[in-house]
């Protein structure tokens, strides 16, 4: 076992651990250390895979940036030490966890035995100067042109979206009759069973439910000004 | 003439949703209030005809021929210009410009008419069409996110709805999800044939490497994550709710668009990657895993359908229901791919024009104070409004599949390549399905035409809107149109029914 094998493990194994600290932990800080560990596995995979540049690129932005705001986000929120149990639906939740369980171990076996038995893959010689800036953005503006130039609609459309969801928190008050009805309940029932003359009820419109006019206007001066 | 000519369906829509978002961030409409709402009827306008000429476009390169129009294989193999994406674009951009007519007049009656709205429409048409061209697994997933991406936005798009916030948060966190296991599929598949590229794991799936345990997970997985998108049975759990709590016009983008740049992927998918002698038979291949999803979608679809007391659900589970017809003739390309192909073209553009007039009716049927919901809001319309009811009609009569319409030769042709190519018994479980399914489409038309709302209960009104109109002329013609002379029409998509240019 060579020693690149031997690192490889062991930033896998780093990886793993931070991925299930992250579903793991009650406490939201944590949850965002383990990706924090995560993210520096990852990134010391792609050491291992000679991409320097992109294991650059992954502290930079993920440790660097997504992980520092995800604490920002946390700590202006207030972070809960418990995060409340539901025992609804557990059968099911269990169920479910255990199939995707097997199926996860049945994936890793076939991976497992196919990796054991078959031949290596042919991996192609490295030039030397692969992985580094150079060879990185020749690739992107040269032969992966065209998915480099179709990723930015993806991002187009994902800061377009952000900002038609967070602007239509305003809307409370235009709601038609129906949607009132369900934002007074205090909370939206089965809707399988919902239907049938849920209507006919008179409106309450709760007071936490519906952004007053004021808070509506405060928040629109500040963004539309 | 140069590649630009044969990529001007993308490059329309891009280029347009650019345009129109400047148009709506410098637009001064004095009738806007603080919320931004108001004065974007014009925008509903602005991207209809944008869709409209992309596939225009695509018309022409499609008459002058994609292989005139300039060298194709500059953009291989990351898109794959042919008759098929072509094809795909008309089918894309006539259910996107569906959708945004309908946006112009639901979004303004319901008093949510941001303009954001067409710019997510217009950007999800684009990632839809990216999807039905992609011939690499990196374009693939980011035609799929784009699209996706859109979908989730639009559905939210009412956030202050409960439901709509529900609806969206489950589409989301399911669709990410099963992003995510498409990707672990063809990270699995480069690990196992070092190709990304559609046609690379093809030849490597012909040869030995084709049948390791390593590339037949990954195959699985990218299957996974491709029918969740066209929503079938068991992957299916998001869609009711997803197309209830979105905005009516969403739901109708979702139900044609989204479910049509699925299927283009699937098809690419399972023609170009897994298209070779083993994994197209019955014994060791992919066909009994769609049969199956096939069987299972049609059966639990329709028999929830009929239960449901909400119309617009009814309506989601049809579309899940249609789904399933769908992959009947996916199924079978097993035996000869050009005709299972062209079935399911020609079903889609059938299936495009029916459900966003179906959808566009529901609208149509139902105002600000009281939007058209459930059997009960509808009791009666066709006496009192004969003009939507009998639009409904008409998209209900073709969505079960009755003639002269639409929908009846969509399904002759389903099951014909079906039979043809000897899956005798699935085509049989898809009629009785189809029988079962004129059940809850006729009880719409029973309450609209034979009941009477119950004394002193409310009813919906009709709105009025010009935008909803033309998208319901728009969507009859078609379903006639196909409906008396589907051979035209069926040309067409044999013609689209062969990948490539040969």
């Amino acid at each position: 076992m060579t020693l690149v094998t031997v690192y490889s493990y062991a930033c896998a194994a780093f990886a793993l651990a931070g991925a299930l600290s992250v579903v793991i932990a009650k406490n939201p800080i944590r949850s965002a250390m383990g990706l924090l560990l995560l993210i520096l596995s990852i990134a010391g995979l792609f050491l291992a895979l000679d991409a320097q540049f992109l294991a650059t690129i992954q502290l930079i932005v993920y440790a660097g940036a997504i992980v520092i705001l995800f604490l920002f986000v946390i700590m202006l929120l207030g972070p809960h030490d418990e995060t409340p149990t539901d025992r609804k639906g557990l059968v099911a939740r269990v169920f479910g966890g255990g199939l995707f369980a097997l199926a996860g171990l049945g994936v890793l076996s076939a991976v497992a035995r196919v990796s054991a038995s078959a031949r290596p893959m042919p991996v192609p010689s490295v030039p030397a100067t692969f992985g580094g800036v150079d060879a990185f953005g020749s690739v992107l503006f040269s032969s992966a042109l065209v998915p480099f130039e179709l990723s930015s609609a993806l991002l187009m459309v994902a800061v377009v979206g952000a900002i038609a969801v967070a602007r239509g928190r305003q809307g409370a008050r235009t709601l038609s009759r129906g949607e009132r009805e369900v934002l007074a309940s205090p909370f939206v029932p089965d809707v399988e069973t919902h239907h049938s003359g849920v209507f006919s009820h008179e409106i309450q419109l709760g007071e936490g439910h519906a952004a007053s006019p004021a808070k509506v206007a405060a928040s629109t001066g500040k963004g539309g000004a | 003439m140069n590649i630009a000519l044969a990529l001007s369906p993308l490059l329309v829509v891009g280029i347009g949703a650019l345009l129109l978002m400047l148009a709506e961030a410098f637009s001064t409409n004095p009738s806007r209030d603080l919320a931004g709402t108001g004065g974007t009827g014009g925008l509903a306008l602005g991207a209809t005809t944008v869709l409209f000429t992309s596939a225009a476009f695509a018309c022409t390169v499609w008459m002058v021929g994609v292989e005139n129009v300039g060298d194709v294989s500059a953009v291989a193999p990351w898109l794959i210009l042919d008759r098929f994406t072509l094809f795909f674009d008309i089918t894309l951009c006539l259910g996107g410009g569906l959708a945004s007519l309908l946006a112009g007049g639901y979004l303004l009656e319901h008093r949510i008419d941001r303009g954001e709205f067409y710019a997510l429409i217009l950007f999800a048409t684009f990632g839809a069409m990216m999807l039905a061209a992609a011939g690499d697994a990196l374009t693939l997933f980011l035609g799929l996110e784009t699209m996706s991406i859109g979908a989730y936005a639009m559905t939210a798009f009412r956030r202050a709805s409960a439901r709509s916030a529900e609806g969206a948060l489950k589409y989301f966190l399911l669709g990410s999800f099963a992003a995510a296991l498409l990707i672990y599929g063809f990270a699995l598949i480069y690990g196992a044939t070092g190709h990304t590229d559609l046609a690379g794991i093809g030849a490597s799936a012909r040869s030995a490497g084709g049948r390791s345990p390593m590339f037949i997970v990954g195959a699985l997985l990218v299957l996974v994550g491709m029918v969740f998108k066209v929503s079938a049975v068991p992957f299916h759990a998001w869609a009711p709710d997803a197309y209830e709590g979105a905005p009516t016009p969403a739901t109708a983008f979702m139900a044609v668009a989204v479910k049509a740049g699925a299927f283009a992927m699937l098809l690419r998918v399972l023609v170009l990657a897994l298209g070779d002698a083993g994994w197209t038979s019955w014994a060791s291949g992919w066909p009994p895993v769609v049969a199956t999803l096939c069987v299972l979608t049609m059966t639990v679809a329709n028999v929830i359908a009929g239960r449901q007391e909400s119309v617009k659900r009814m309506l989601a589970y049809s579309s899940i229901a249609h789904a399933g017809y769908l992959l009947l003739g996916v199924t079978a390309m097993m035996q000869n791919p050009a005709q299972g192909i062209a079935s399911v073209l020609f079903y889609l553009l059938a299936y495009t024009a029916s459900t966003a007039g179906a959808f566009g009716a529901l609208i149509l049927c139902g105002s600000f104070e009281r939007e058209a919901v459930s059997y009960e809001d509808l009791a009666g319309i066709g006496k009192r409004h004969p003009a939507p009811a009998l639009a409904f009609s008409l998209f209900l009569v073709s969505l079960a599949g009755i003639p002269p319409t639409a929908g009846f030769f969509a399904k002759w042709f389903i099951f014909k390549a079906a039979i043809e190519g000897g899956l005798y018994w699935l085509a049989i479980i898809g009629f009785v399905n189809s029988v079962i399914g004129a059940y809850y489409y006729l009880r719409v038309l029973v309450f609209m035409y034979m009941r009477e709302p119950a004394a002193g209960a409310e009813f919906a009104r009709p709105m009025r809107s010009g935008y909803v109109t033309a998208a319901l002329l728009v969507s009859a013609i078609l379903v006639l149109a196909l409906g008396l002379t589907p051979t035209r029409y069926l040309d067409l998509a044999i013609g689209a029914a062969t990948f490539g240019n040969g």
